[in-house]
């Protein structure tokens, strides 16, 4: 084997509460595809942080191209040839893709002058060199996700990027567009000799992309090795530390029960004021998970925010236990007997600031038995109540007075959920309930969720996550720009014709699109 | 994990406070004056030894039940999400509409009319406190801004009505109402020690009955923020109004009632002090009282009980400086009661610093956190 590209020696990340690395050491050789797996929260992107010099390590070295890095900057390592492209994309919308991938290191006319034309045939230079097609013209605002990332990555090859750091590439993008991407990624590893770390969570993305994986658990890396020597099961208990199978449910088909939530040609504006839902009607049954599947970003949040009060919708009807609900607000549309798992906990599921008893209790704190004649709050009957569900739920933390906002992503979740069942009403929307959330807590959600359907409960459940939906689901809508595009039996449908109404794509449109991706499998 | 925070908290206001007077003792030595001296003229001062013990005490006792009413008011307001920079207004208003509304009920009994004067005071200062509170929910304007610039007015307005069209008829007298008739004024409570001074010549403490009203006030209002579903709301919506909105609670009108409540108390304190001190509405009662209760809030993070046990302190601070003033300019106990309030806002990005190299030499204890 050639000499590392890369190797990190011994590298600790201490920050204040947490060691986000714990003395990793991993070689990574030019010309491979790397990838590094594990649960949220286990060091994946402190230690590439660290890598793309945005963190400095507390302990050990990291060595590139046989060179220690002394000053940690990202200019230092974009003068390296390292690039990074984040889970955010850094783009400037309003800007022509040309002009965004020139940004920071513009070509000049006489040394001076910004020159556009000659912007212009940078990207067309670089598109015809690695093959990634984007149209230097057009607006990055106009342009979709998994076109966006493309542009990221242009961007990186233009400042001479050798090492390419992809985090979490594929959380937004639907499974054709993933495809495409693995495509591009296959290329210039080959034709240009790049090395790609590319973060994930996905364990057949791993599988299907990398020459080589490294697992991470808590900070540490558990294990490094070949990909064709390990397989998803075996990677999945390295990554949990036991062994955890998704299994799927066992279920009957619902029966006909009476609608418990009517949607009838709703429309819906967004924070812009352009119309993010157009026109839709759905009807939610007792006893089944109607699951909703779209790419971010197609009116999901909208819709479920009409639905639960926290947006005015334009036009349309929703009804919601018989009881009209548009325009009505969160509080009263929860007295009709609906609870919500919003998708942006951080923001909306939780008060970071409160205790975790004090999260808990919240929307019941004037019911008894927590408070005497809805005024008086009996604080030892909250925190009894807390100190139960905290057992029952598995919170980690060091107790219920503890602040939520210091808790993870999927301990935070546990609480949002914690609560929310709890209310123990008929219907319960739920919005990505478990993104961020590692496969243990993922699989206590869906079971909780399993629990509340065979209560009879009528649940929609939004999600991004198609694995999650298939599991869940006893049927399935797609949503592609604020319209339903499809409804789908999961239990006989391939996910590739799901994949395909996620993105509007039918009919005429499906030959087309067909076409393409046959095009891209013959170019690599 | 609470508790420990807490400690930590205290600890560390403990150290910033006598880094505080270390330099207040620096900054003596180097003006030439004697820190012991100082010092124990401060104490003195504030009523913890010498001759004048009791009246000092209770001009201790008078200051730091101003800060509580003041920085509880701050309190109430900042739990719901509102920052009430505007009680010194609201007091005046209080005042002033309270101190009217006695001369003209001369001649009824006070067991009717004080009541009636305390809820015109209450109703003053929250009416006034509205307008902002009302700005800022429904038409999203800063409330910082806003009840700044009401101050001005309010101070202004009642200066001139003072001055003007309620001035008193009595001579010598260049700004105030009428006299309050004296029953309805409140009684200094804690004389000087010297039993052998004649009543008359027997030095009287600023602590008059009104305290015990103060005291009711201040057990009603912690009683509210920390024990009751009113309280508790108002500091979902305080902390996170989008989550209060998704769980159900009216966030935007618990702003407003925390205004209320933030302005009835400050238009109390604004009765008390001229009912009092002064037996009319006097326009200079107040040299910005609600400003020093406010920054005893901020120090102590709204927190209600620690507002309540840090007003003693820095009651005690501001007794003791003024009879330090004799020796020692007042500035420089201002300098202390600045670089206090430095530190504490420092302190949370040096407590940090600190946890982070701790954790480094021990990594082991930081683990067990994460």
């Amino acid at each position: 084997m050639s000499e590392p590209i890369v190797s990190f020696h011994h590298v600790s990340m201490q920050f204040p509460d947490v060691l986000a690395n714990d003395d990793i050491s991993l070689d990574i050789y030019p010309g491979e595809v790397f990838a590094l797996i594990g649960e949220n929260g286990a060091g994946k992107s402190t230690l590439m942080n660290i890598l793309f010099g945005m963190n400095k390590p507390t302990d050990g070295s990291v060595v590139v191209k046989g060179e220690e890095i002394r000053s940690f900057s990202t200019r230092e390592a974009i003068a390296r040839g390292i690039g990074m492209v984040h889970q955010h994309f850094m783009l400037v919308p309003s800007f022509t893709v040309a002009q965004n991938i020139v940004l920071g290191c513009e070509p000049r006319v006489n040394g001076f002058a910004y020159s556009f034309s000659a912007a212009r045939k940078t990207v067309l230079d670089l598109v015809s060199e690695y093959g990634l097609q984007v149209d230097p013209d057009a607006q990055v605002e106009d342009l979709g996700v998994g076109l966006q990332q493309r542009v990221e990555i242009l961007k990186t090859l233009h400042r001479g990027a050798d090492i390419l750091i992809l985090d979490e590439p594929t959380a937004v993008l639907t499974p054709q567009e993933t495809d495409e991407l693995f495509a591009v990624i296959r290329r210039i590893v080959r034709e240009k000799n790049m090395t790609v770390i590319i973060i994930t969570h996905k364990l057949y993305e791993v599988m299907a992309i990398s020459d080589r994986v490294g697992v991470m658990r808590q900070g540490r890396l558990v294990g490094a090795c070949r990909t064709s020597e390990v397989n998803e099961h075996l990677l999945a208990s390295m990554m949990v530390g036991k062994e955890v199978l998704l299994e799927p449910f066992s279920r009957e088909k619902p029966a006909d029960a009476a609608p418990a939530v009517t949607v009838s040609d709703l429309f819906v504006r967004d924070d812009r004021g352009l119309m993010s839902v157009n026109g839709i009607s759905f009807t939610l049954r007792y006893g089944e998970i109607l699951g909703v599947a779209g790419v971010e970003g197609n009116g999901q949040r909208e819709l479920v925010e009409a639905l639960t009060g926290l947006r005015k919708p334009v036009r349309g009807e929703i009804t919601v236990n018989e009881q009209r609900a548009t325009r009505a607000s969160p509080g009263r549309i929860r007295s009709f007997g609906l609870s919500h798992v919003p998708e942006d906990r951080m923001t909306t599921g939780v008060s970071r600031d409160a205790t975790i008893t004090e999260n808990l209790v919240a929307g019941k704190e004037g019911r008894k038995p927590f408070s005497f004649l809805g005024l008086h709050l009996r604080k030892g009957k909250m925190k009894q109540y807390a100190r139960s569900v905290f057992d029952l739920f598995d919170i980690r933390a060091a107790g219920v007075n503890t602040r939520v906002g210091t808790l993870s992503g999927g301990n935070m979740q546990k609480v949002v959920v914690a609560r929310e069942f709890s209310f123990d009403t008929p219907v319960l929307i739920i919005s990505q309930p478990t993104r961020g959330v590692d496969v243990g807590a993922m699989d206590f959600i869906h079971r909780q969720m399993m629990n509340k359907r065979g209560e009879g409960c009528a649940i929609l459940l939004v999600s991004a996550d198609l694995d999650e939906l298939f599991r869940l689901s006893d049927r399935m809508v797609t949503i592609y720009e604020g319209r339903l595009t499809g409804e789908f039996d999961p239990a006989v449908t391939p996910r590739e014709e799901v994949g395909r109404s996620m993105m509007g794509l039918t009919g005429e449109d499906r030959t087309r699109f067909e076409k393409t991706a046959a095009a891209d499998t013959r170019d690599t | 994990m609470k508790s420990k925070e807490r400690i930590q908290y205290l600890l560390s206001l403990g150290v910033s406070i006598l880094i505080a007077l270390a330099i207040g003792a620096l900054l003596m030595l180097v003006s030439g004056h004697d820190p012991v001296q100082g010092y124990r003229s401060l104490i003195e001062g504030a009523g913890f030894i010498g001759p004048r013990k009791a009246q000092a005490i209770g001009n201790t006792l008078y200051k730091s039940a101003q800060l509580i009413i003041t920085g509880l008011a701050t309190a109430v307001a900042s739990s719901a999400g509102v920052f009430n920079v505007g009680g010194e207004g609201q007091m005046y208003l209080g005042a002033l509409g309270s101190c009217y509304l006695a001369t003209l009920l001369v001649g009824v009994s006070p067991w009717i009319a004080m009541p009636l004067c305390f809820l015109a005071a209450v109703l003053c200062g929250s009416v006034y406190a509205f307008i902002p509170a009302v700005m800022k929910v429904k038409l999203n304007i800063n409330e910082v801004i806003s009840t700044i610039m009401l101050n001005s007015v309010a101070i202004f307005f009642c200066a001139y009505m003072a001055k003007g069209p309620l001035k008193t008829t009595e001579r010598g007298i260049t700004a105030g109402t009428q006299r309050i008739s004296s029953v309805f004024q409140f009684d200094r409570i804690i004389f000087s020690n010297s039993d052998v001074l004649s009543e008359r010549l027997r030095m009287k403490s600023n602590l008059t009955t009104s305290v015990i009203w103060i005291a009711l006030i201040t057990l009603l209002i912690w009683y509210l923020m920390s024990h009751t579903t009113l309280g508790y709301r108002m500091n979902l919506s305080g902390q996170n109004s989008r989550f209060a909105r998704f769980i159900g609670i009216r966030a935007d009108w618990l702003g407003i009632v925390g205004m209320l409540i933030s302005g009835a108390m400050c238009g109390a304190l604004g009765m008390f002090e001229n009912f009092a001190l002064h037996s009319r509405f006097n326009p200079e009662f107040s040299n910005e009282i609600y400003f020093d209760g406010m920054l005893v809030a901020m120090i102590m993070r709204y927190r209600p009980l620690g507002i309540i046990l840090m007003s003693f302190f820095f009651g005690a601070l501001k007794t003791g400086a003024v009879s330090m003033q004799q020796d020692i300019p007042s500035e420089l106990i201002l300098i202390v009661q600045s670089v206090v309030i430095f530190l504490m806002a420092a302190q949370e990005g040096i407590v940090a610093r600190l946890r982070v190299k701790h954790a480094r030499k021990h990594p082991s204890i930081a683990k067990e956190v994460g």
